[in-house]
């Protein structure tokens, strides 16, 4: 049993308003399964697939921006509207601000960065071509474990990098998830 | 870091929560539970990130309700004045026996000690004075017997 929705809204919100909220998450049915999304004061720092343990995902974001997480669908409205408009296909830019901060590694960073801002929807671009973008030719490997490590999963768009030798490759989410986010997009055929 | 195991503070809503608001009607009524469980979540949020260890929560939570349903009381019984007409005889609408079921577990002389306080809303000036003390020794009977009434709140 657990309190009404409309009370769990009223709390949620009013910790948010009075600052005392370290981070704010939802859960939304899509089309590729349940996603938990994490959204800290700067934005979305981690998202979670249905059999991530939410407790750990949680956990995770608890030992970085603190333990005070609160549940909201309502102070997450516009990340929902651009997560729900990109699987309709309104809208695939996902242009919702993303916080970095779980990325333990400045070279990561700089991967998922890349990423984020130079492969569109619909594009694929491999694991050594994205290492020559960030001027790192020859760490393609590297670049592979900033996206099986990708705490943003969707939204830094890990989905969009593939082998140079063919396949979707492999994915945190599995590649079964991969290939229908790449078919949605247009980029390989369903 | 000391507060590193403390678990994401809505787990814990989503676990308890629903006890909890149970504990606030039994301490406030039906009207008001809502609100008071409101205010000690928030209450518990600004403490959280403050507590040395992650055992107890729970008990914590209720510490936190009681204190909240407390306070509530307290308040109510300072606004009533402002929303009745002047000579107004209208009993209170605070009245609704949920004080009395909050300080039942008490002995009579406490609570007695406690409806001056918080109904009768006596200072510890007039307190002490009503009970033949200082006002410190007023206060401190009446911290004791919110510190009982604390302990209490965790039904087993």
């Amino acid at each position: 049993m657990t309190l009404p929705a409309a009370l769990l809204d009223s709390i949620a919100s009013a910790a948010v308003r009075e600052g005392l909220a370290d981070a704010v998450f939802t859960r939304l049915s899509t089309p590729i399964g349940r996603l938990l999304i994490v959204q800290g004061p700067r934005g979305v720092v981690r998202v979670g697939f249905e059999e991530d343990p939410e407790d750990q995902v949680l956990a995770g974001v608890a030992a970085r921006l603190g333990p005070r997480i609160v549940g909201s669908d309502r102070e997450l409205a516009a990340t929902r509207d651009a997560v729900e408009a990109y699987f309709a296909g309104d809208d695939e830019s996902l242009a919702v601000p993303v916080d970095l901060q779980l990325v333990r590694s400045d070279f990561r960073r700089a991967a998922l960065e890349a990423l984020r801002d130079e492969v569109g929807p619909g594009h694929v671009v491999t694991y050594g071509g994205l290492a020559r973008k960030i001027g790192r030719p020859k760490a393609a490997r590297a670049v592979g474990t900033a996206c099986a490590t990708n705490p943003v999963p969707l939204i830094v768009p890990c989905h969009r990098v593939v082998p140079g030798s063919g396949g979707v490759g492999s994915y945190g989410g599995g590649p079964d998830r991969k290939r229908r986010l790449l078919a949605h997009e247009g980029a390989i055929l369903a | 870091m000391t507060t590193a195991a403390l678990p994401p503070f809505w787990s814990l809503v989503e676990a308890h929560g629903a006890e909890l608001l149970a504990h606030a009607r039994r301490l406030t009524g039906d009207q008001h539970a809502e609100d008071v469980l409101q205010d000690a979540m928030l209450r518990a949020l600004r403490a959280y990130p403050r507590l040395r260890h992650a055992e107890h929560l729970r008990a914590w939570l209720y510490r936190v309700t009681t204190s909240a349903a407390m306070d509530h009381h307290r308040t109510r019984r300072r606004e009533v004045p402002t929303d009745e007409p002047p000579g107004g005889t209208a009993p209170p609408e605070y009245d609704d026996g949920a004080f009395e079921a909050l300080i039942a577990p008490l002995p009579e002389a406490t609570r007695a000690v406690l409806r001056l306080r918080f109904v009768d809303d006596l200072d510890y000036d007039e307190l002490g004075a009503r009970l033949g003390c200082s006002p410190v020794a007023a206060r401190q009977r009446v911290s004791t017997a919110v510190r009982t009434l604390r302990k209490r709140g965790i039904p087993a």
